[in-house]
């Protein structure tokens, strides 16, 4: 009676209160799912035989919706940065611009939040359905270890895709930058090479290689744990499906500004 | 021998089980009955450690499956066979992939040998040349059957059937009931059925649990829970059976 009361009494409390503990008791179920994969990582026997078929799923799946995203990325980009310039500064700058705005930022940032859609949505939905259907429960009936199985081979072939598919994403961006300096803003190709060379500095690439297995990770993790622990039949798997789009765009943008901060 | 004894169990607040005991015996059918939604298939993943309850215990083989480690709980379940509600085939697999999942990772088959336990499991279950197709392209009684398959290819030594013969026709689901006796007479397993379906239990039967209100009314023989004086029993089988059935009684 007294929380009861107590609730209607302070209701923004009691909202704060029921939501903080969902978030942790969330957070908790989390890092406990990550922590059985990570001490289970020597068994590789469990899911090493998934990890290829994963890779091929979210990577070459991917690839072209990667490229397409990455070469008009560089095009807008190339074309913007012209835009801006005054009429006295070089227009080597413009290559600068792309080189700089596209390894760090852009094609590690775009590609995350394409595959965030594409590839999380995917993983909450099979492991979902797959939730819902006792398929899960089947496979550990059949003395499998589920996670190891199911969960592992996705994360794994995240974090090594997706820095794939982001420098296959960089190449396709510059030559879209280059692309669009040409043919929109009639800078010439040498120009815009000059400029870029001048810029380019290999950490720029590392560092969005570095961004992007972050974001494999974080994509592939919370996609996992949301279809893992499905309930309520399929609206329960659309629901987890809509909230790992979600939670995915949000932890990939605040990922990016905290690794910003300590790497750059 | 499986032992059930005092198993509660509640769920977001709402308890589904007070105290429910019955065992079971080597070699026998076990039929647990019970209304829908009445937590008859979370006993059923409570004995191989799928779900754990609040408190009891359940003896396999005189070990405590509560108690046990994940490890444990591993190699309890190469003894068990599960035929799920859905059969819930891996859709994302043909059926010949499905059965020989187990086979590949927890045996030292030969590749031939797989191919060869494969045709066998499938020809138990009377269906043949269905290796390389989808689950999605079966029908209800087929999955089932693949199911049954999927779970005899490590011949366990027990099985534990949930619902076996729901949502499917009368034709199918006698041919199911027909299924679980066979294996029960050529593999020799001890099993468990959970059903609501009073026909299916008969016919499959050798004990019966009837559950209520997440309690064990009574166990015993046909006889012996047709002719109880249990009010609630009495009302549970004449309320589950239809009058030809209790004419054969």
């Amino acid at each position: 009676m007294t929380t009861q009361s107590t609730g209607y009494a302070f209701p923004f409390f009691s909202t704060i209160g029921r939501r903080g503990e969902a978030f942790f008791t969330h957070l908790g179920k989390y890092c406990s799912l990550m922590w059985w994969m990570v001490k289970n990582l020597s068994n590789a026997r469990e899911y090493s035989g998934n990890i290829a078929q994963q890779m091929v799923l979210i990577g070459n799946n991917s690839m072209l919706i990667v490229v397409f995203v990455a070469t008009f990325v560089g095009m807008v980009t190339s074309v913007q940065s012209a835009y801006q310039l005054y009429a006295w500064i070089p227009r080597t700058v413009v290559g600068s611009l792309v080189i700089k705005s596209v390894l760090l930022e852009l094609t590690p940032l775009l590609t995350a939040l394409v595959l965030a859609g594409k590839v999380g949505a995917t993983i909450t939905a099979e492991l979902g359905s797959m939730r819902v259907s006792e398929q899960v429960d089947a496979l550990e009936a059949l003395a499998f270890d589920s996670i190891s199985f199911l969960i592992t081979p996705r994360i794994l072939a995240g974090i090594i895709m997706f820095p794939i598919l982001v420098v296959f994403g960089d190449v396709m961006a510059v030559l879209g930058g280059l692309f669009g300096a040409v043919t929109i803003s009639h800078i010439s190709a040498a120009a815009f090479i000059s400029g870029m060379k001048s810029s380019f500095e290999v950490w720029d690439g590392v560092f969005g290689i570095i961004k992007a297995t972050f974001f494999g990770f974080t994509i592939t993790s919370i996609a996992c744990y949301q279809g893992y622990f499905v309930e309520g039949g399929s609206e329960g798997v659309g629901k987890a499906t809509m909230g790992t789009v979600v939670l995915t765009c949000l932890a990939v943008v605040v990922m990016d500004f905290v690794l910003a901060s300590i790497l750059l | 021998m499986i032992l059930i004894e005092n198993i509660w169990k509640q769920f977001s607040g709402k308890q589904v089980h007070r105290g429910i005991s019955f065992d079971v015996r080597e070699k026998e059918t076990l039929v647990v009955l019970g209304k829908s939604g009445g937590g008859k298939s979370v006993l059923l993943k409570m004995v191989i450690g799928l779900i754990k309850p609040d408190a009891g215990r359940i003896l396999v083989d005189g070990k405590n499956v509560v108690e046990m480690t994940y490890p444990e709980l591993r190699a309890l379940r190469f003894k068990f066979g599960f035929l799920f509600q859905g059969a819930a085939l891996f859709d994302s697999m043909t059926v010949g992939e499905n059965i020989a999942l187990s086979l590949r990772r927890h045996a030292d088959f030969a590749h031939g040998e797989i191919r060869d336990r494969i045709d066998y499991a499938l020809h138990i279950v009377g269906l043949d040349n269905v290796q390389h197709v989808m689950p999605s392209s079966l029908s209800g009684g087929m999955k089932k059957r693949v199911g049954l398959a999927r779970s005899i290819a490590l011949t366990p030594r027990y099985m534990l059937y949930d619902e076996p013969t729901t949502g499917l026709d009368v034709a199918t689901a006698d041919g199911i009931n027909l299924l679980i006796n066979e294996l029960r007479s050529s593999l020799g397993v001890t099993s468990i059925v959970v059903t609501h379906d009073i026909h299916s239990a008969f016919v499959v039967g050798d004990r019966f649990a009837v559950l209520e209100k997440g309690e064990t009314l009574m166990t015993g023989t046909r006889e012996e829970i047709q002719n109880s004086d249990n009010e609630e029993v009495r009302k549970y089988i004449n309320s589950s059976i239809s009058p030809s059935e209790s004419g054969h009684a």
